[in-house]
């Protein structure tokens, strides 16, 4: 088995864990870990306007 | 000591969950946007809002098909709200993109991340978004998703992605019995058709 493949079998079982544990455990508490990965990444972001829309090839037209 | 979610009578359910920045940036722009339409949360924020261990940098949201005076109406109080279009600022141009089935984007002001992606309903499966849904409960707020059987069909059909797949994988994982398979199943069947097309 290749290394993607590995990868990804890794990352299924994973999923089943994590949401076993989102089924068993409290909403404050698997919350308050997975917004550690949220908040963290939206504070961490420091793109521009025109950098995130070429991106996302979206139209973009600037009027003052 | 929590509650765990749970799906309550009426195509509702209830998470109690600490709410994330992004949690309270998409109930802080529905606040406005419910004042002027219908709306239906789809795609990768549905996942995460149900425990998905992953971020996302937008929110994904379709409304029904509007003029552009009541277009006019929701720009102008979103900008009023500290909210701006990443597209343009100009009202005209931003309703052009969306007419013409570019989603348009709204951010707070300052800040390009997290954002709202806004489209126009374009087709039956859009449509079945909007009137399948689910009220999701996060204690006094509320936020509308599209019914989790179309997302799931949707996700393993349509987008098939990686992370797609997982996401799928994690929203059946989650709600077990909950989901009805007939529905997934029917949707899956629908997808496959219309998109082959």
């Amino acid at each position: 088995m290749g290394f993607t493949e590995d990868n990804q079998k890794e990352r299924m079982k994973f999923i089943g864990l994590w949401a076993k544990y989102v089924r068993e455990h409290s909403d404050r508490d698997w919350s308050r870990q997975q917004n550690v990965i949220i908040n963290s990444s939206i504070r961490s972001s420091t793109i521009t306007r025109e950098e995130y829309l070429k991106l996302k090839n979206n139209g973009f037209k600037h009027h003052r | 000591m929590g509650y765990c979610m749970k799906f309550i009578k009426g195509g509702a359910m209830e998470i109690g969950r600490e709410l994330s920045e992004l949690d309270a940036f998409a109930i802080d722009f529905i606040k406005t946007l419910r004042k002027h339409t219908k709306y239906a949360i789809v795609s990768g924020y549905v996942s995460i809002l149900l425990g998905r261990a992953r971020s996302s940098e937008d929110i994904d949201i379709i409304i029904p098909r509007a003029g552009f005076p009541e277009f006019v109406l929701l720009f102008r109080e979103l900008y009023k709200k500290g909210f701006y279009c990443l597209n343009s600022d100009n009202e005209k141009e931003a309703y052009g993109y969306v007419r013409d089935g570019i989603a348009v984007r709204f951010a707070k002001k300052g800040k390009v991340i997290p954002n709202i992606e806004l489209k126009f309903s374009k087709n039956r499966i859009d449509e079945i978004s909007l009137k399948d849904t689910l009220k999701v409960r996060l204690g006094k707020e509320e936020l509308v998703i599209s019914g989790l059987e179309m997302q799931v069909a949707f996700k393993e059909n349509v987008l098939k992605s990686p992370k797609d797949i997982e996401d799928a994988m994690h929203i059946r994982n989650v709600t077990g019995n909950n989901l009805s398979r007939e529905l997934i199943e029917k949707y899956s069947v629908m997808l496959r058709g219309f998109y082959r097309r």
